[in-house]
């Protein structure tokens, strides 16, 4: 099983987090690969549904972005490891995966009651979200899991958990990781 | 209210004049205009491509004391230039204390509580920056809308200049969901025939 990691932070400030959460991978049995997303060159998204028809599956933008969605499509896992940014994720993620709509068809679906979008692949990755947080804010927590869930529903995803840790020692990052690692496992 | 001075920022990568948010601001912002405001636009995508154009939105933004901020929704929050032009606003707390924010967010599906989540994101924003929270017009399916957001728009401007707090709102179009599924699937195979890749609208480029 393959595990493809996001790392949404502008600095070092992750690193912390994402050792623990790429060690409980591991442990998991998963073969993780961590893509830090600053490192890369991904223009934002244009807006222009090339990606659906003009170069259906794949972004007009010829960048790391189009490298990054491929290796999402290929994982079981996708994680978002992101700092809670106003609840949401923070622009560095966000560029990224603005740019998985590729991925998906442009036909639309009725999923869970709402518009949502047909799969593009038969398989799809799973999807967690680790957000952090320098203290604990339940208004942002609660955001952040309302956003990864809607995010699920988009991508399709088979399973799907998220949580927030406080930097300020309140959180067991450990406990969490393998919580969220087994929340998704079948 | 003593100060008037409104900043529309564009959230659309298709730009002031071509895109959905920057009509539905533009009529919001023509709308202030006519009751005294002093206004100015700005396109995000434009302004965080480079530093000083970045410096500039900030002062531009310090300026306004109602930011009001059009844009379409993307992947359930906002497209990632506006997190970036929030982040910088944040960081410097610019506009603290005074500035008001409205939010005009706009989405490809019919049901317009899928803008639910953004709007949260911009009311937290808000809270962390310490600008006003004046609450965001939501709507879906804009494409068959015509002419009813903008008189939606005249009342939230009239609404602003008389300083009452803007409503609300989340307005849902006449067509049924199931309907404009079926329209949108019918548009998406004429654009891709235009395009000569009808045939290929389910490639799978990335399949290992
Ligand atoms: C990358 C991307 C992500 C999008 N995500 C969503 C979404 O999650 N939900 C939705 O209803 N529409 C979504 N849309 C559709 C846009 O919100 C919609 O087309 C909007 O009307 C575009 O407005 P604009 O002309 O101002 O750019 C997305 C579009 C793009 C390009």
């Amino acid at each position: 099983m393959n595990a493809l990691v996001l790392d949404g932070f502008r600095g070092e400030e992750g690193q912390g987090v994402l050792a623990v959460l790429t060690n409980a991978l591991a442990q998991a049995g998963y073969a993780t690969e961590v893509v830090v997303l600053r490192e890369k060159t991904i223009a934002p998204c244009l807006g222009c549904f090339g990606c659906w028809i003009k170069t259906p599956g794949e972004c007009v933008i010829d960048d790391d972005g189009r490298a990054v969605a491929r290796a999402a499509v290929r994982s079981d896992l996708l994680a978002y490891v992101t700092p809670v940014t106003f609840g949401g994720f923070s622009s560095e993620l966000k560029k990224a995966v603005d740019r998985f709509i590729p991925n998906i068809s442009p036909f639309f679906a009725r999923v869970q009651g709402e518009t949502h979008h047909q799969r593009r692949y038969r398989r799809c990755p799973s999807l967690i979200g680790l957000g952090v947080l320098p203290q604990p804010d339940r208004e942002a927590e609660a955001i952040f899991k309302t956003l990864v869930a809607h995010n699920a529903l988009n991508w399709r995803s088979p399973r799907t958990a998220a949580a927030v840790v406080a930097l300020d020692g309140t959180s067991d990052v450990a406990a969490i990781a393998r919580g969220l690692i087994e929340a998704v496992a079948r | 209210m003593t100060e008037k001075k409104a900043l529309l920022l564009v959230g659309s990568p298709r730009g002031i004049e071509q895109s959905t948010s920057g009509r539905l601001g533009g009529r919001l912002l023509d709308a202030l205009k006519e009751r005294g405001f002093e206004t100015d636009k700005l396109h995000v995508h434009a302004v965080v491509r480079s530093p000083t154009e970045t410096e500039r939105a900030l002062a531009a933004v310090a300026w306004a004391d109602l930011v009001v901020l059009s844009l379409p929704l993307y992947v359930d929050s906002f497209p990632a230039p506006v997190i970036a032009l929030f982040e910088r606003i944040a960081e410097q707390r610019v506009g603290a204390g005074r500035t008001r924010i409205l939010l005009i967010i706009q989405c490809g599906f019919p049901e317009s509580e899928q803008n639910a989540t953004a709007l949260a994101i911009a009311e937290c924003f808000a809270a962390e920056v310490g600008w006003r929270w004046l609450g965001g017009l939501a709507l879906g399916g804009v494409e068959t809308y015509g002419g009813s957001a903008h008189e939606v728009l005249d009342l939230i401007g009239k609404a602003l200049a008389e300083g009452r707090p803007a409503p609300d709102l989340a307005a849902n179009k006449a067509m049924p969901a199931w309907l404009y599924r079926i329209g949108g699937n019918i548009m998406w195979r004429r654009e891709a025939k235009k395009n000569g890749v009808a045939r290929r609208l389910r490639a799978k480029p990335y399949a290992d």
